[in-house]
C-alpha cells in the first residue's frame, strides 16, 4: 500500500514539472509588468526599470525559470512581489476557506445528488425523473455568479438570514459556518448536478443486471436491493465522477469566493494573475497541481474500501 | 438507523450554532465599515503608491506640513497642517515652515520634529524611495534651524511649493524612527499623525485604522474603520445594502447613481476632481503623422453626446488638455466643435477619401472600453474605423507604453497644477519608449518650452500665460482630443456625516478625520 502511494507521488513530479513549466511560460506570454502595479501609471520609465532589476525581473527567462524550478524543490515557493510576504504563508492563510467551501460543497452535492440519482434511476421515465433530470440539467447550466446573487438576494437581502461577504474569523466556528452556508449551496449546486446526472447512469446501469433481477425475484425488500445490492456496485464511477469534479470544484469556487468576497486558492489565483505576480501565481498552482494529484491518489485508494476486487489488486 | 440519528444530530447541532451566531453582540464603539475597490492593498508607503485604493487611506493616516480644506482641492484653500505657520522671502526661493509643538506619532514613535519633516521631504526627493521625486528635483536644502522649525531652500522657483508640502503624495510626513526601524515592512505598517492610526493589514482582505487619540485637532468620534477590499461592484453594493458597510465605492454610472439616490438610507456623493479622459493620438505612426487626419478625429468625436450617454452627474465636458479646477487650465482653447462633414473633408485632403482604419488597444475596465466604443461609433461616421483588441487591464497599461496603439484612450487626475499633467503628458521627456517617459502617449513636444520655463517661473501671472499658450499649441497641433471628466461617486449611509461638505478630493475617496461621525 505505502509503496504504491509513493509510486503515485512519485508520478506527480514531472507532472509538477510540467504544470511549473507551463504557467512559468504563460504568464510571461501574456503583457503586463508587476512593477506598474506597484508603482502606478505615475512612474516614470526610469523607476520602473529600477523596480524590475530589485524584483529580479531583469535578469534572463531561463535564469528566472531555474531558480524558480530549483526553488520550488527546495520548498521555497518564493515572495510575493506585491505584499512581500512568503508564498506558502500567502497560501496558508486563505487554505483554510478554501477546504471549507470545498468540502462543504462535496458533501452537499453527495447528499443530495446521490439520493436524487438513486431516485430518477428507481423512478426512471416517470415525472419525478424528468424533474429531477430538469433541475439538475438546470444547475450545469446556471453560471455560478448568477446564482450566487440570486442567493444572496434571497437569503441576505430579503431575509437577512446570512452575509453578503463571507469572510469569517476562522477561530469563531459559530460565523465559520453561518459563513459558508451560501457559498457551499452555490458550490454544492453544481456538484448536485453532477452527482445526480452520474448516479442516475450508473444506477440504470446495475439495476438491469441480473443479479438486481435475481435479489428481486428472491423477494429482498425493495430498500435494500436499491441500497445494498444496487447502489453499492453503482459506486465506482460515482466515486471517480466525485474525485474529478473535486478538482473541477477548486476551479469553480473562484466565482463564488469573488462574489461572496471569500478569501481561498480560486480569488488568489486570480488576484496574482491581475496583478502579474509571478511568485504567487506559480507558488499557488504547484499548490493547486498538488491537490489535484493527492485528490486523484485518494480517489483511487477509495476504490479499494468501495469495491474488495480493487483492493485485491 | 442508529447511525441517521446521529447524522440528523449533528445536522441540527450545526443549525443551532448557526442561529446563535446570528445574535451579534452590540458593540459599543462606533466602527466605519468601508467596501473599496481593487482585490487588495498595493503599497501603503504614501510616497511611493499612486494606486487609489491606497491614496484613498493616506490622508486618514498621515498629515502634510499644509492640508487641503477638507473636502477641497483647491490650492487658493491650503491650511496649516503639522506647520501652524509660514512665510516665504520675496523671490520665493526659501520657505520657512513653524511646526506644531507635540505632535505624536501613531504607536508610540514619539514626538513629529523638524528632524522627521526633514527625513520625509528627503525620502519624498528620492527616486529609490518615491515615485513622487521630480516633483522635489527643485529643492536644493531642507534643514532645521530648531527642534520645530523647518526651512526649504529651492534652487529656481517652481509651481507651488505650498502643493508640494501639502497632504499628497510626498508631502505625507512619516515617521523617520519607524521607516528606519521597519524597513521594508513599512509598506504594510504605516506610521503618521493622522487621526487614525493603522492596526492591522490582511492580504487581499481588509486594513484595520483605529482611532488616534491623541490626534492634534481632537480625537475622532469613529473608534475603527476597517477598510475592505472588495473588487466587484455588484457584491460591493448587496453588502452595502444589507448594512454590513457604510461607505462604499460606488459605480460611475448614472443608473447606479439614481438608482441609489431612490433609497432614502443612503446618500451619494459626487466627488470631483475628475478624472480627464483623453483621446491621445499617436503622431508618430501611420496616418496619424498627418495633423489634417488627428484634426479630422477631433472634429469627428462628439463630445456632448458622449457626456449624455456617460451621464450629466458623474461626467462633465472637457474645456481643455487640463482638468478643470487645475491652477492653470485654461478654457480659451481651440477645442474643435463636432463637425463630421469638417471631419470628412480633411481626411480627403489628407489623402484619405475612403477613409482610414486605425489599431486601438483598449482596456477591458468599462470606464475606459465603454466611453471607447462610443467614440468608436461616433468615428466611423466620418470614416475612421477602429479596430478595437480588448486587452486585460495589465496588458493595456504595457501594450500603450510599448507604442503599440494609434489612439490611447487615458484617463487621470494628477496633482491640480497644470505643470503636473502637462509635463506627464506633453513634454517630450514623457514621450513612451524613452528611458525617461511617463504617459505623453502623443509624442507631443510642441510645448516643451511653455510647460518648462512656466514651472521656474516666479511671476504668477506670467505662469498662467506660459500654461495657457502650452494648452493653446498643443490643441492647435492636435496631439489629443480632450473628452470628458469622469467624477468619482460613493455611497454611505445617510446617517454618517462627513463634518464638512464633501466636495473634492485628490485622494479618490472621502476625507475621514475627526469631525467624522455617526448621527
Amino acid at each position: 500500500m505505502l509503496k504504491y502511494v509513493l509510486k503515485r507521488l512519485g508520478m506527480a513530479i514531472p507532472i509538477l514539472i510540467a504544470v511549473l513549466t507551463l504557467v512559468f511560460i504563460i504568464i510571461r506570454i501574456v503583457p503586463g509588468d508587476p512593477a506598474m502595479v506597484v508603482l502606478g501609471d505615475q512612474a516614470s520609465a526610469e523607476a520602473l526599470a529600477a523596480l524590475r532589476t530589485k524584483m529580479g525581473l531583469d535578469v534572463s527567462m531561463l535564469e528566472q525559470y531555474f531558480t524558480f524550478l530549483f526553488g520550488t524543490f527546495r520548498g521555497d515557493l518564493g515572495t510575493s512581489l506585491l505584499s512581500g510576504r512568503p508564498v506558502l504563508g500567502e497560501v496558508m492563510t486563505v487554505l483554510p476557506y478554501t477546504i471549507d467551501l470545498t468540502i462543504a460543497g462535496v458533501v452537499i452535492g453527495i447528499v443530495f445528488g446521490v439520493p436524487l440519482g438513486v431516485l430518477t434511476a428507481v423512478y426512471r421515465n416517470s415525472v419525478t425523473d424528468y424533474i429531477i433530470r430538469v433541475f439538475s440539467l438546470f444547475g450545469l447550466s446556471f453560471p455560478a455568479f448568477y446564482s450566487a446573487i440570486l442567493l444572496i438576494l434571497i437569503f441576505s437581502i430579503q431575509f437577512s438570514w446570512f452575509p453578503v461577504i463571507s469572510d469569517p474569523d476562522l477561530s469563531n466556528y459559530g460565523q465559520r459556518l453561518r459563513h459558508l452556508v451560501l457559498p457551499a449551496v452555490n458550490l454544492g449546486l453544481i456538484m448536485v448536478a453532477y452527482i445526480t446526472r452520474s448516479t442516475r447512469s450508473s444506477m440504470l446501469e446495475v439495476l438491469r443486471e441480473d443479479y438486481v433481477r435475481t435479489a428481486k425475484a428472491k423477494g429482498v425488500p425493495r430498500l435494500v436491493v436499491i441500497t445494498r445490492h444496487a447502489l453499492k456496485n453503482a459506486l465506482i464511477p460515482i466515486v471517480t465522477v466525485i474525485g474529478l469534479y473535486l478538482g473541477v470544484l477548486i476551479g469553480n469556487s473562484v466565482l463564488t469566493e469573488i462574489v461572496f468576497n471569500r478569501p481561498g486558492l480560486g480569488k488568489l489565483i486570480l488576484d496574482a494573475l491581475s496583478e502579474r505576480d509571478y511568485p504567487l501565481l506559480q507558488g499557488v498552482m504547484v499548490i493547486y497541481a498538488f491537490i489535484i494529484v493527492v485528490v486523484n491518489l485518494i480517489t483511487d485508494l477509495t476504490y479499494g474500501f468501495v469495491d474488495p476486487r480493487v483492493k485485491n489488486q | 438507523m442508529r447511525q441517521r440519528k446521529g447524522l440528523f444530530c449533528i445536522f441540527l447541532a450545526a443549525i443551532v450554532v448557526c442561529g446563535l451566531s446570528f445574535s451579534s453582540p452590540v458593540f459599543a464603539e462606533s466602527v466605519l465599515k468601508i467596501g473599496t475597490l481593487s482585490n487588495d492593498a498595493n503599497q501603503l508607503d504614501p510616497h511611493i503608491s499612486t494606486k487609489s485604493q491606497d491614496k484613498i487611506l493616506f490622508p486618514w493616516i498621515f498629515n502634510g506640513l499644509v492640508r487641503f480644506k477638507p473636502g477641497t482641492a483647491d490650492l487658493k484653500q491650503i491650511e496649516g497642517d503639522l506647520a501652524k505657520s509660514w512665510e516665504s522671502s520675496k523671490d520665493g526661493l526659501t520657505w520657512t515652515f513653524k511646526l506644531r509643538k507635540g505632535v505624536q506619532f501613531h504607536g508610540g514613535y514619539g514626538e513629529c520634529t523638524a528632524e522627521d519633516v526633514i527625513f520625509s521631504l528627503n525620502r519624498a526627493s528620492n527616486k529609490e524611495t518615491s515615485t513622487a521625486y521630480k516633483g522635489y528635483g527643485d529643492f536644493a536644502s531642507v534643514t532645521a534651524p530648531d527642534k520645530y522649525t523647518v526651512k526649504i531652500v529651492l534652487a529656481k522657483p517652481i509651481p507651488s511649493l505650498l502643493g508640494m508640502v501639502t497632504n499628497y503624495h510626498g508631502g505625507y510626513i512619516v515617521s523617520k524612527k519607524a521607516v528606519e526601524k521597519l524597513g521594508d515592512n513599512f509598506k504594510t505598517n504605516p506610521i503618521g499623525t493622522g487621526p487614525f492610526a493603522f492596526s492591522e493589514y490582511q492580504s487581499k482582505r481588509q486594513v484595520t485604522l483605529v482611532a488616534n487619540k491623541d490626534y492634534f485637532r481632537g480625537a475622532p468620534k469613529i473608534d475603527k474603520i476597517i477598510y475592505r477590499y472588495l473588487p466587484d461592484e455588484a457584491s460591493r453594493e448587496l453588502a452595502f445594502k444589507n448594512g454590513e458597510l457604510d461607505l462604499i465605492y460606488g459605480t460611475r454610472e448614472q443608473r447606479w447613481v439614481e438608482r441609489m439616490r431612490k433609497d432614502k438610507g443612503t446618500k451619494v456623493d459626487i466627488i470631483g476632481l475628475g478624472e480627464l479622459r483623453t483621446l491621445h493620438m499617436n503622431a508618430s505612426r501611420g496616418p496619424l503623422k498627418d495633423i489634417r487626419v488627428r484634426r479630422a478625429i477631433a472634429y469627428a468625436v462628439n463630445r456632448d453626446e458622449m457626456v449624455a450617454f456617460v451621464g450629466q452627474d458623474v461626467a462633465q465636458r472637457s474645456v481643455s488638455v487640463v482638468p478643470r479646477g487645475y491652477l492653470g487650465y485654461s478654457s480659451d482653447v481651440p477645442l474643435y466643435k463636432h463637425d463630421v462633414a469638417k471631419a470628412k473633408a480633411l481626411l480627403k485632403e489628407a489623402g484619405y477619401p475612403k477613409g482610414i482604419t486605425l489599431k486601438v488597444i483598449i482596456t477591458k475596465v468599462a470606464s475606459l472600453r465603454v466611453p471607447m466604443e462610443v467614440l468608436q461609433a461616433q468615428l466611423r461616421k466620418a470614416g475612421i474605423n477602429l479596430d478595437l483588441e480588448v486587452v486585460e487591464h495589465s496588458a493595456f497599461h504595457k501594450l500603450i507604453r510599448q507604442d503599440a496603439s494609434d489612439l490611447v484612450l487615458y484617463g487621470a487626475a494628477r496633482f491640480p497644477v497644470a505643470d503636473s499633467y502637462l509635463t506627464q503628458f506633453y513634454l517630450s521627456d514623457s514621450i513612451v519608449g524613452t528611458p525617461t517617459a511617463i504617459t505623453n502617449f502623443s509624442h507631443c513636444d510642441v510645448a516643451d518650452n511653455e510647460i518648462n520655463t512656466a514651472r521656474s517661473e516666479a511671476d504668477p501671472a506670467k505662469q498662467l500665460a506660459l500654461w495657457k499658450i502650452a494648452q493653446q499649441k498643443i490643441l492647435k497641433q492636435s496631439c489629443t482630443v480632450p473628452i470628458f471628466e469622469q467624477l468619482i461617486v460613493w455611497a454611505r449611509k445617510a446617517n454618517l456625516d462627513y463634518g464638512f461638505k464633501m466636495e473634492n478630493s485628490l485622494s479618490n475617496g472621502p476625507i475621514i478625520n475627526e469631525m467624522t461621525s455617526f448621527k
